[in-house]
């Protein structure tokens, strides 16, 4: 039990419970059907495939803020690339594969320039977006999206089914595979000691660059990954798509129990994080919240788990 | 531990119960006697533009009039696409009994339209048009007759003087587009040369307003090159409208925009507007949900339903029609 | 010079230069198997040059070295790790997120397919630790370790290298307390004892005498002397180290206190201090002795107000009341922290910003603030390269000067110094004496914490001693002796 409640995850999972609980007393007749909590996993998939980057990239004690303009630009690059005539498969690794290069080149510029994350990554957020606007022509691109479309649909219909969505499994089956890879692999281990202490990792022998780079374009990839999933929702490349995705995301792996200065961190948690803004955006739809009561809302839950987490690390401290 | 975060979640409850009560009004009218209110959904494009305060005050009117519950509910950001999505989504999921729409996309929101139907939940679409046979009606302005009314009388003022601008507002904005062809039909039947046609002025009113600053600069409005502009929204009529000023261009070129404001209207009395075309946002979502429940109650419905359009110049514009189409009264409905 | 025949370690002509400074010109080295080899010299010597370029951080620009016979010139620290060379830095350094175990094998980690290996991880770590901290669970924390245990922590990190010859301790002994500073030397001549070949960096030259079998000096890059340490008086080494000969600390006669300017009545904090009551009076250097983790900073911080206070009460002259920093500074309380990188100076601003930190006037004037820089520099015979250099890029005993000029500048009346001559040289640390004896004889009450003990004798008119959180009444240093001192510290007085 108290490893349970020491464990980073358990504070935001409580959170996301408690949260349906109260939506579910408030709209009883349509907030806890099956095929809402359907629709909600269906819609944090975005948020939690680029939150699971964002968890590596602020373990290893950076930030990445070009994750929405990564996500816009795939979907234009996907749109593109199946109006060019290539298939399904080929268009969804083309935009992943443009993702990997995107996070490529922001760690090459973090690590290679020694310039600082949040730096390189704003002016990467801002580039891309032009870029992706450029290629768009300043317009949403329309392309017959051959079956992509259906990564996000849900199996047999909006009402019926306990099957989840393609993307639900994806994303699911990523943030096991990270969560593994971070805890238990060699270079898993080391994203933690960079983040934890840059100098010591250094000293003893971690190639601090090598591990500061592939967790950018980890990152990338999840956000070029991302991006494909959010052209499978929007059936169009928006190159106005996202913007501000990134400071969801960072709320999401925040929530999760990271911390901005590296070290800490956790994708259950970012995953749980994920999950409690979609709850409370589409409660508040269900019972029928204005939207700035509706944004009132998720910043204060923001900061109540914050506050939350604090107070427990410093029980940690004391124990 | 219970104790801290108990207190926490009851306060975030009191916070969320505060705000149910402020969309009461739409529910108190339900009383048809034992059997479930209607329950429809109005999904505008955005909620803080004044078109949209005007459709909300029509819907309003509306449900008032039919005893049916309204939930209005736009995307947190005017303009996301994934987020009006996820809200044809969350409605479906929800299970309400119609979805009104306002598609930010022709073709984007296709699928989400057609799994609500599937879901046995009928969607009527209004303002812009949705590339889809799946919905019950649209109910909109016909906006090329609307373009051509604004522009015919635009092509009049000028057609000695020289040429004329217009500046776009989105690309795959089906109402606008359309406003925009008729607009461009009117001035080329009366001979008036286009000097511009392919400048956009994007989603905000500042980027419309940076838009039109450039566009009558290269253009050399200044100089007297431009004898008339045409602006298809409310965003980019209001935007243009700060570039004329700014540029000392206000009465010296014929400017006809589209919708109404207080600051547009204000332009009209100063001179600045030559004239406004106006929809009627009111119209729209008072009719947008009638036909929603006439078809919910098993009425035939047309699939095409005008909500008209008018053209506001100083000469008429103490008319009281188009003061009521100037200064709608909202506060009844919105308070 | 001694030769040695079959050396672990040669070092011949080796050179080194940064931009224009020469940092090495022409050192040899030759170290045995078995053999603890002290390395002396004052701070910017190169000693740490040195090790660095052993352990394969730089790379030489001139010279040779060999272990074992074979080349040895490591492109990276990864290389040198192969080779069999492990450094312990001065300062420890350990990654608070993983576990202590995790910290013993970071960079080394067993690992098949790089999947880590925990049962390997913690009987690696076991194994290590049981050498230098056998109480040290390897499922602990790192958050929660002291700094006598981190140091261990790093310590067991560099023996659980697979095959060390070659060990490089860097001030091993700086964080740490008597005892476990026995401790480190049992676990040192152990290891030599398996033929490991230490190199021992260390300005505590009672600790070299005890523990090193040969030594080498460097003074300004250039190797002055090398030789047995038996039959060398320390008096010899300080010579070799500064290039001149120290005079004596002359033992100064006894001042005796004005009025009382910071008392204490069984003061507590939330965790230590438990308790501790004192007087200090104007003109008088008081002592506090103790190990660490007994207590000591935090009686600083509480009196400071960093930390809370519990219980007790605490005045300055007469006043009680809240504390804060900002009060504390206005009432002329001034604290120098033992950590200078993390809390005693901004790195990266200038000497002269770090200077007037606490003082700034409401419109600061550069002109000005560099010209009381200027007199402080002068004053207190900071090396360095004007008012506008960054603090960063001084050494270790100048960056101790500055935050000690600090207070100067600040014109304290009570001084509160937390460990001053940490990590500083022998010719530094006779300038903080100095400056210490100065203060006094200006009337000014000075509190010094320290946990070396001949320092304190050196340099406090009355000590107390500190053990666990609970602090001793002071005595007169005419009646202490370090032996003393060390009993009462170590609670077995």
């Amino acid at each position: 039990m108290k490893k349970l409640w020491r464990a980073p995850w358990f504070g935001p999972l409580c959170a996301v419970l408690a949260v349906y609980v109260l939506f579910a007393l408030l709209a009883p007749d349509t907030f806890p059907r099956t095929a809402n909590v359907l629709t909600m996993a269906r819609q944090t998939v975005i948020v939690s495939l680029a939150a699971i980057g964002m968890t590596l990239v602020m373990i290893q004690g950076g930030i990445d803020l070009s994750v929405g303009s990564t996500v816009a630009l795939t979907t234009v690059i996907v749109a593109r690339a199946l109006d060019g005539g290539s298939g399904p498969w080929a268009a969804a690794a083309s935009g992943v594969a443009l993702g990997a290069c995107v996070g490529a080149i922001n760690g090459l510029l973090v690590t290679g320039l020694c310039l600082l994350p949040f730096i390189v990554t704003l002016g990467s957020m801002s580039a891309l977006r032009g870029a992706a606007k450029g290629l768009a022509n300043e317009q949403k691109v329309d392309a017959d999206p051959k079956g992509l479309d259906s990564l996000m649909a849900l199996p047999g219909g909006a009402q019926g089914g306990f099957l989840l969505p393609t993307g639900v499994w994806v994303a699911l089956a990523l943030a096991v595979v990270f969560a593994i890879f971070l805890a238990y692999t060699r270079p898993g281990r080391h994203v933690v000691a960079v983040g934890s202490n840059l100098e010591t990792a250094r000293l003893c022998g971690v190639p601090v660059g090598r591990i500061t780079l592939m967790v950018y374009v980890i990152a990338g990839g999840l956000a070029g990954l991302a991006g494909v999933m959010e052209f499978s929702t929007l059936t169009v490349g928006d190159p106005t798509d996202s913007i501000g995705l990134e400071l969801e995301v960072i709320a999401a792996v925040v929530i999760g129990g990271a911390s901005l200065s590296g070290g800490r961190g956790s994708i259950a948690g970012a995953l749980c994080g994920a999950l409690l803004l979609t709850e409370i955006k589409t409660g508040s739809t269900h019972v029928g919240l204005p939207n700035w009561v509706q944004e009132i809302l998720t910043g204060a839950i923001i900061l109540v788990a914050m506050a939350l987490d604090q107070w427990r690390e410093r029980g940690k401290g004391a124990g | 531990m219970t104790r801290g975060v108990g207190r926490a979640w009851v306060l975030l409850g009191l916070f969320a119960l505060s705000g149910c009560k402020r969309e009461a009004p739409a529910a108190g009218t339900s009383s048809d006697g034992g059997a479930k209110p209607l329950r429809i959904a109005v999904i505008p494009k955005g909620t803080t533009h004044e078109f949209w305060k005007s459709v909300h005050a029509g819907a309003v009117k509306a449900s008032r009039e039919l005893g049916v519950e309204i939930v209005w509910k736009g995307p947190l950001k005017e303009d996301d696409l994934k987020q009006q999505i996820d809200l044809v989504q969350s409605f479906t999921a929800q299970g309400v009994s119609g979805i009104v729409l306002a598609p930010l996309n022709d073709k984007a929101l296709v699928s989400s339209v057609k799994a609500a139907t599937g879901a046995k939940i009928p969607v009527v679409i209004f303002d812009s048009d949705l590339a889809s046979e799946d919905h019950v009606s649209f109910v909109a302005t016909d906006n090329r007759s609307a373009g051509k009314l604004g522009c015919a009388h635009l092509a009049k003022k000028v057609k000695d003087k020289g040429g004329a601008v217009v500046l776009r507002y989105q690309e795959g904005s089906a109402s606008t587009n359309h406003r925009e062809e008729g607009c461009l039909e009117a001035l080329k039947a009366e001979g008036v040369k286009i000097l511009s046609d392919n400048q956009y002025g994007g989603a905000t009113t500042e980027t419309a307003h940076k838009a039109s600053e450039s566009l009558l600069l290269a253009q050399g409005a200044t100089e007297g090159k431009v004898a008339g502009v045409f602006t298809p929204n409310e965003s980019t009529t209001f935007g243009m409208l700060r570039a004329v000023e700014k540029a000392n261009l206000s009465g010296k070129l014929g400017f006809v925009g589209f919708d109404a404001s207080d600051k547009l209207v204000a332009g009209v009395e100063g001179g600045a507007i030559e004239g406004l075309v106006l929809q009627d946002p009111f119209n729209m979502g008072y009719l947008a949900v009638k036909t929603m429940v006439q078809h919910l109650k098993g009425e035939k419905v047309e699939k095409r339903i005008d909500t008209g359009s008018k053209l506001v110049t100083k000469a008429n514009m103490n008319e009281p029609d188009m003061k009521q189409l100037l200064r709608p009264e909202l506060d009844q409905w919105l308070k | 010079m001694a030769e040695v025949a079959d050396p672990r370690l040669e070092i011949r002509g080796l050179e080194k230069s940064f931009g224009g400074t020469r940092a090495l010109s022409a050192v040899d080295l030759s170290i045995a198997p078995g053999e603890v080899h002290a390395l002396l010299g004052e701070n910017g010597a190169g000693k740490s040059t040195l090790t660095r370029i052993v352990s394969g951080v730089f790379a030489a620009d001139a010279g040779s070295m060999r272990l074992d016979g074979k080349p040895h010139a490591p492109r990276s620290p990864a290389e040198a790790r192969r080779a069999g060379i492990a450094i312990v830095h001065q300062e420890p350094a350990i990654c608070p997120h993983l576990s202590v175990a995790e910290n013993v094998v970071l960079g080394a980690e067993p690992a098949r397919f790089g999947w880590v290996d925990r049962a390997r991880v913690r009987a690696e770590a076991g194994r290590a630790l049981a050498l230098v901290a056998p109480e040290l669970s390897p499922d602990a924390a790192s958050s929660s370790l002291g700094p006598a245990e981190v140091q261990l922590v790093t310590l067991a990190r560099a023996l659980a290298q697979t095959d060390c010859r070659l060990l490089i301790l860097d001030e091993p002994t700086a964080s740490l307390a008597a005892p476990e500073v026995e401790r480190l030397f049992e676990v040192v001549r152990r290891l030599a004892s398996t033929g490991i070949a230490i190199v021992y960096i260390s300005h505590f030259l009672e600790e070299v005498e005890r523990i090193a079998d040969r030594f080498s000096v460097l003074c300004d890059g250039r190797q002055v002397g090398s030789g047995a340490i038996a039959g060398t008086p320390a008096t010899r080494l300080v010579e070799l180290m500064t290039g001149q000969t120290l005079e004596a600390r002359r033992r100064r006669e006894p001042r005796t206190g004005g009025e009382v300017v910071l008392s204490a009545r069984d003061l507590a904090g939330t965790r230590l201090p438990v308790s501790a009551s004192f007087e200090l009076r104007k003109g008088e250097v008081l002592g506090i002795a103790g190990l660490v983790g007994s207590g000591r900073t935090e009686l600083l911080r509480a009196i400071f107000g960093l930390d809370r206070v519990t219980r007790g009460e605490l005045r300055v002259r007469a006043e009680l009341g809240p504390a804060s920093p900002g009060r504390r500074l206005a009432q002329g309380v001034g604290l120098s922290s033992e950590d200078r990188k993390r809390e005693g100076l901004a790195e990266a601003l200038s000497v002269a910003e770090n200077l007037t930190l606490s003082k700034l006037p409401a419109w600061v004037r550069p002109a000005r603030q560099a010209s009381a820089a200027r007199r402080l520099i002068e004053r207190l015979g900071i090396k360095t390269a004007g008012p506008d250099q960054p603090v960063r890029a001084l050494s270790g005993g100048n960056q101790q000067k500055v935050a000690l000029g600090r207070l100067l500048h600040h014109e304290v009346d009570v001084a509160l110094l937390d460990e001053p001559t940490r990590g500083i040289d022998v010719k530094s640390r006779a300038d903080v004496y100095a400056i210490i004896d100065e203060l006094a004889s200006q009337g000014k009450a000075v509190l010094v914490v320290s946990s070396h003990f001949p320092e304190l004798l050196a340099i406090c008119d009355r000590i107390a001693v500190m053990h666990r959180g609970r602090l001793a009444a002071a005595t007169p240093v005419a009646e202490l002796t370090e032996h003393r001192l060390m009993l009462d510290a170590a609670g077995v007085g």
